[in-house]
């Protein structure tokens, strides 16, 4: 009898320590997501300066102002419709066994109008990891807004960034980034730090914007080949990738799901088990190998060095859960390495005009690295089914996300592209977008007007004024020869 | 004191004043011990297993919101266009212009008549 008490009482305290251990882990999470949120703002302070400062003098606030202005627009449509394609659409295509529907209470966090998406004293989840997750919406707006800067409309800008960090990533994420999400209950796709879902699926969205954006006006010699703008500010640019580095240490933490009262206490989104030291020690290896390759790659161009740091980290993303550092640190230097190379063929060959080298630092990066989790990281079961890993399910990822990404972007940018609501107009781009929106309030003219290089393609470098003018007479006359001068309809 | 105006759900319980009874490790609890969702306008309490419940007052609110995000991003194109519109009728053309005067050059400056 005394026995049956005692064992009562031990069973009742086990439940009260379960619960409390709970809370605690709850509030710890909390706490975790919180942070990494605070310190991933440093990667949208980074993306800022690293834009402006490879802008020219005459565009550097209109591409400050754009990445403030990124926070204003994507925050209240991601909490009005992202959150909500997230929770509510992990299933997608209702294809092969073991189709799951969350659609019931994990839909009902995502909902604008759900008690869980406000002041909840019985949810201390929902809302920081709601807003982790709008910090990567955010990322991916920034990774498209530096490859359109100097020629794009503010707000045709604003609009792309709604598309790209409301939906389409997030519905990326969904799919192939989720505990629920069909690609990986039935196929084991693997993406552990959103290698793809993050940065190859905003690259692709860029390159398809770019297509009808076109080049920034001078960009090309009448014969197609490129000239070199000269960034205003190369250190700033440097900073700024110094800042997105740190910040990109809260994102690999947000990535993951804490979960204190079970060993080893940390999970991927897919929920298979890691550690927050596995992942840091992949990022570290990965900017080592990166910066070297890059540096190597791009025969000591500062630019692509620093560049390669970012391409080495999104090339060993999708398997920083399970890489070792040395795999890490080889997968980045032989990714980082060819770098340079894709950004070149990308300016020269395809004549795509991106100002940051964002398609093939995150597009082109964040897709290899789904090929090298086949090849690499292939076997390890993932997700709640248990699927394993494999080059199949990652190809599978490729031709998924590829095309969602790229026709969404080219889509919609062609629809503002002909309702004239894309670019300026050319007056503008030639007098610089700063001197148009701000020149009375902010600079002295002595600032805004100052002298201007250009690297033409044979290494001389000019003057820029007699280049552009020249553009300039030829594209208010008839066009720039890539197209009618839509823009000039409507300012006409 | 009277409330003129009670935003708050019906789940807060509304005491005169708080007692060390009340408190639970350092949180206040027992004006919200009914609460789950306890935000303005807020249902108060959690959701039916169908996702039901919201309170129709909440539910206009974020409607609000969601409208009022819209017309700021409409307007926001048109606002820009106007803007555009302006810059480029105030627009010209650089002329050349020749170097200023400088010691040793010809030219009228400066030549006594």
């Amino acid at each position: 009898m005394i026995g049956s008490l005692l064992a009562q009482v031990t069973s009742l305290k086990d439940a009260g320590s379960a619960a409390g251990q709970t809370q605690d882990s709850l509030v710890i999470g909390e706490q975790f997501y919180f942070f990494t949120v605070v310190l991933m703002w440093l990667i949208h302070a980074g993306f800022m300066s690293y834009e402006t400062g490879v802008a020219r003098k005459k565009n550097a606030l209109m591409t400050a102002m754009k990445n403030i202005l990124t926070i204003a627009v994507v925050t209240p449509t991601f909490y009005y419709f992202g959150w909500w394609i997230y929770n509510c659409n992990q299933p997608g295509l209702p294809i092969g066994p073991n189709s799951s529907d969350f659609t019931g209470a994990a839909c009902q966090g995502g909902i604008p109008w759900s008690d869980t998406f406000g002041p909840n004293l019985t949810n201390n989840i929902n809302l920081v990891f709601f807003l982790a997750f709008l910090l990567f919406s955010w990322t991916t707006a920034s990774i498209l807004s530096g490859a359109m800067i100097e020629r794009a409309r503010l707000t045709a800008y604003l609009i792309l960034a709604c598309i790209l960090g409301s939906v389409v990533w997030i519905l990326d994420a969904a799919w192939g980034w989720s505990a629920g999400g069909w690609m990986t209950l039935r196929f084991g796709f693997h993406d552990s730090i959103a290698s793809s879902v993050v940065h190859g699926v905003a690259g692709a969205f860029t390159l398809g914007v770019l297509f009808n954006l076109g080049p920034r006006i001078g960009k090309y010699t009448k014969e197609g080949l490129a000239r070199q703008f000269k960034p205003h500010n190369l250190h700033m640019t440097l900073l700024g990738l110094m800042l997105i580095f740190t910040g990109f240490y809260a994102f690999y933490g947000a990535c993951l799901v804490i979960v204190s009262t079970s060993f080893p206490g940390w999970a991927t989104i897919y929920l298979s088990p890691t550690t927050l030291g596995t992942i840091a020690m992949v990022i570290t290896m990965g900017f080592a190998g990166g910066f070297t390759g890059g540096y190597f790659g791009s025969r000591g161009d500062p630019f692509w060095t620093v560049s390669g740091g970012l391409a080495g980290v999104i090339s060993v993303s999708a398997g920083a859960d399970v890489y070792a550092p040395t795999l890490a640190y080889l997968i980045a230097m032989v990714s980082a390495f060819i770098v340079p190379t894709i950004g070149d063929f990308i300016e020269k060959k395809m004549r795509v005009d991106d100002v940051v080298g964002a398609v093939a630092v995150h597009g082109s990066m964040g897709f290899l690295a789904l090929f090298w989790v086949g090849i690499f990281a292939a076997g390890y079961p993932t997700g709640v089914n248990n699927v394993d890993s494999s080059i199949w399910g990652q190809l599978l990822g490729v031709a998924t996300f590829l095309p969602l990404g790229f026709l969404s972007g080219w889509v919609a940018s062609f629809i503002l592209k002909k309702l004239n609501l894309l670019r300026v107009p050319p007056e503008v781009e030639l007098m610089g977008l700063d001197v148009a929106e701000y020149e009375p309030l902010i600079y002295l003219p002595e600032v805004a007007h100052a002298p201007e290089m250009v690297v033409e393609p044979d290494g001389t470098i000019v003057p820029a004024e007699p280049v552009l003018r020249m553009e300039e007479a030829s594209i208010i006359a008839n066009g720039n020869g890539r197209g009618p001068r839509t823009d000039r309809e409507v300012v006409g | 004191m009277p409330l003129i105006i009670n935003s708050a759900p019906d789940c807060i319980v509304h005491h005169e004043g708080a007692s060390t009874k009340d408190l639970a490790d350092f949180v206040l609890t027992n004006n919200y011990k009914d609460c789950a969702g306890f935000g303005t306008f807020m249902p108060g309490s959690t959701y039916g297993p169908d996702g039901t419940g919201a309170e129709s007052l909440y539910m206009i609110l974020t409607w609000v919101g969601i409208a009022v995000m819209v017309f700021v991003l409409v307007y926001w194109v048109i606002y820009e266009n106007r803007r555009l519109i302006a810059a480029v009728a105030g627009y010209s053309p650089a002329t050349p212009q020749e170097p200023p005067p400088q010691p040793g050059m010809s030219g009228e400056t400066g030549v006594l008549r």
